[in-house]
């Protein structure tokens, strides 16, 4: 795949990862006391409490690496600091050196034709003489 | 021949999204590129503190978030005109080898063909 389609990817697992993130912690943290005048809440039978303190932590491990992942992608991205007009101005070079190295090789193209032809032309004559050379017996 | 590109893609404007990166003609990609990476970041630690602070006040801090994810994915849209024309860049390069192969080839064949028939041409001559 190519490099900004990579980015791309990775662009979107950080988000999926943000939110899964953001929305699992939300969903699953215990109720917290809001103030003093308010009965503690019930501990919640069915969490298990070390299970809990784990997952911010591994949650937030894979986004970070997602997000160093991403760092890297760009780092290995090919781009030169030349910018669109040197660009440009490189296509247009290599277009006139091809259109010159096209027109070379048409005039080698028709010289080696006319050669070819002369080459048959003179093997149709020599086969020409060889056959004379031989003709066969009319008696 | 003048080259001419027309990009299709509109700018964040024209979308109603601010744009965070700087504008101007030549944009240091890899630079902007990190540097939203990291606003990002930091904008996600923000929600979760806000989330548990002001729960109530999540809604700018997602709108912060969304404007940087499309920040991002507009700025890597943007690299397409530059890989198009640096894969014609090198598609031509390697035409042009291969074009230059083929005319070598060709004026050396035909040397080869001339020498041999003037090696003929003797040959026959000598008899």
């Amino acid at each position: 795949m190519d490099i900004i389609s990579q980015l791309q990817e990775q662009v979107n697992s950080i988000a999926n990862l943000a939110l899964n993130t953001i929305g699992t912690l939300q969903r699953d943290a215990p109720p917290n006391r809001l103030s003093p005048n308010y009965p503690e809440p019930p501990a919640h039978p069915t969490e298990d409490g070390a299970n809990f303190s784990e997952e911010p932590k591994l949650m937030s491990a894979s986004l970070v690496k997602a997000a160093k992942q991403f760092d890297v992608l760009v780092a290995s991205l090919p781009i030169s600091e030349t910018g669109e007009e040197a660009q440009i101005k490189r296509i247009a070079e290599l277009q006139a050196e091809n259109d010159a190295v096209g027109q070379e090789l048409q005039k080698q193209l028709e010289a080696a034709e006319m050669e070819l032809n002369q080459v048959q032309e003179l093997y149709r004559q020599a086969t020409d003489n060889c056959l004379n050379l031989k003709k066969p017996d009319v008696n | 021949m003048k080259i001419v590109t027309s990009d299709v893609l509109p700018s964040l404007e024209e979308q109603g999204v601010r744009q965070l990166y700087s504008k101007g003609p030549n944009v240091d990609f890899k630079k902007e590129l990190r540097s939203l990476n990291s606003e990002l970041q930091l904008h996600i630690l923000e929600l979760a503190d806000i989330l548990i602070e002001r729960p109530s006040q999540y809604a700018r801090r997602i709108e912060e978030i969304s404007t940087v994810f499309k920040n991002l994915h507009h700025l890597l849209n943007s690299l397409h005109p530059h890989q198009a024309r640096s894969t014609l860049i090198h598609i031509m390069e390697l035409q042009i080898k291969r074009r230059k192969q083929a005319l070598e080839d060709i004026k050396r064949r035909r040397e080869v063909a001339q020498r041999i028939l003037n090696e003929s041409l003797a040959t026959l001559d000598g008899h």
